[in-house]
């Protein structure tokens, strides 16, 4: 199963090949109580260490697919379960340095049933969480 | 003498938990201890695989609903209009998600389909397209013997022109497979601390002043309640000394068995996720509720 909180300790790594990192993998819940199409997911905001990182850049990977903001706003037919871990990847040449991390995101969910100027609305979370692999 | 109510359990009241520290077959434990007799889910989350869960998992709830002889009460479903940020539902195509859920609901044995429909305003009125979802799926409704309830939800209060529609639908229609259901969280006259995952921040109850409380007259209900169908008794925070915090429970029941109402009251918390939190808080709410139900009708809730 997954961890109770929104942002996870496994799955917090850089990708890329080693000595030469792209950037870094931040594994999330899914921010909502109930599954979703993934066109109602918006992106993720990702800050580490005070370092911000927009949802407009970073891409959404689930299963064995991988999303750019626009593909990701127009796939009505995949889904992300309650069960699924989704990654936010996040591109930083170099990657992160081993040791723990201030990681705070805050993932965009487009609610129908919420009025229209909230219907994007927010899910904030932010914990400590460490890079072990450089 | 009206009848009583029956008491189930929503699985929406373990969000989080669910999925990390507790699976489907925990939650029908939970809620089977309740002495519960229903069990209401939300369609996109507990059934896996939606909206065409595989031979295993309908095993596995077939099974489990027969271990712990809960029966199947609501099930939640949404009709996400603003599908994408250029694209909104067509006719068809939003016909074509409640028929789908419909279809979903029937197979694992649901009486009660609760949609949620996008919505314009910030009272919450329905994207007009909706009564064409619901009209062309009544036949099919009526084949599975399925109440299709859209919700009474805060900050929409009884005497509001969606409750009214809704209504109006009904007597158009004359169907007996189209119902309200009643949030209670409408009746709540005190401020939320939590709101579900969220901490209420300032900014929040600025735009969402609901959160203070809509503090709908419980009396009100018996305005409505030849057409509620299903009620979730949504609540936040009920405290040691078994009060609870923010929904004014002795008038609420009171109004309710005064309406004659006999269906379900299915708990729906909604207060602070922290893990393990909600098991006890339904549990609470349990309590309380069938207290009062008790206290009504020895004749001493008036």
């Amino acid at each position: 199963m997954l961890e109770h909180q929104l942002i996870q300790a496994t799955g917090f790594r850089n990708f890329g090949p080693e000595g030469a990192r792209q950037g870094f993998a931040v594994r999330l819940r899914i921010p909502n109580y109930h599954g979703t199409r993934l066109s109602l997911l918006d992106g993720v905001d990702v800050t580490v260490d005070g370092e911000y990182f927009s949802y407009e850049k970073n891409r959404f990977a689930i299963r064995d697919e991988v999303y750019v903001l626009e593909e990701l706003r127009e796939e009505t037919r995949a889904r992300w379960g309650i069960f699924e871990k989704g990654t936010v990847l996040v591109d930083k040449p170099g990657g992160l340095c081993p040791g723990i991390h201030k990681v705070s995101v805050t993932a965009r969910i487009r609610y129908s049933y919420f009025p229209p100027d909230l219907h994007v609305f927010t899910m904030h979370a932010e914990r400590l969480a460490t890079i072990v692999r450089p | 003498m009206p009848g009583s109510f029956k008491y189930g359990v929503s699985t929406y009241s373990y969000v989080d938990d669910y999925g990390s520290v507790m699976t489907l077959a925990d939650a029908f434990d939970h809620i089977a201890d309740t002495g519960a007799t229903g069990i209401e889910i939300l369609g996109e989350a507990q059934v896996e695989g939606y909206p065409e869960p595989g031979t295993a998992w309908l095993d596995e709830w077939f099974r489990l609903l027969d271990t712990y002889k809960l029966e199947p009460t609501n099930i939640c479903s949404w009709v996400d209009m603003r599908l994408t940020l250029s694209h909104s539902l067509t006719v068809e195509e939003g016909a074509a998600e409640l028929e789908r859920d419909l279809h979903l609901a029937h197979r694992l044995g649901f009486k009660f389909l609760r949609p949620k429909f996008g919505v314009l305003s910030h009272d919450l009125i329905p994207e007009p397209n909706w009564e064409a979802y619901v009209e062309r799926n009544l036949d099919l409704a009526h084949k599975y013997d399925i109440v299709i309830c859209p919700e009474i939800h805060a900050p929409t209060p009884i005497k509001h022109s969606v409750v009214d529609g809704y209504i109006n639908f009904i007597e158009r229609t004359g169907t007996k497979n189209f119902g309200l259901m009643v949030d209670t969280g409408i009746f709540q006259d005190r401020p939320l601390k939590h709101w579900g995952s969220h901490q209420i921040t300032e900014e929040m109850r600025k735009h969402m002043t609901f959160l203070n409380g809509i503090r709908v007259n419980p009396d009100e209900f018996l305005d409505i309640a030849q057409y509620v169908v299903f009620i979730q008794a949504k609540f936040h925070d009920i405290d040691d000394a078994l009060e609870d915090q923010n929904i004014p429970w002795r008038p609420v029941i009171s109004a309710i068995k005064r309406s004659g109402f006999s269906g379900y009251l299915s708990s729906e918390y909604e207060g602070l996720r922290s893990p393990w939190r909600a098991i006890d808080q339904v549990r609470r709410q349990h309590v309380l509720l069938r207290q009062l139900e008790r206290e009504f009708d020895e004749g001493k809730l008036s």
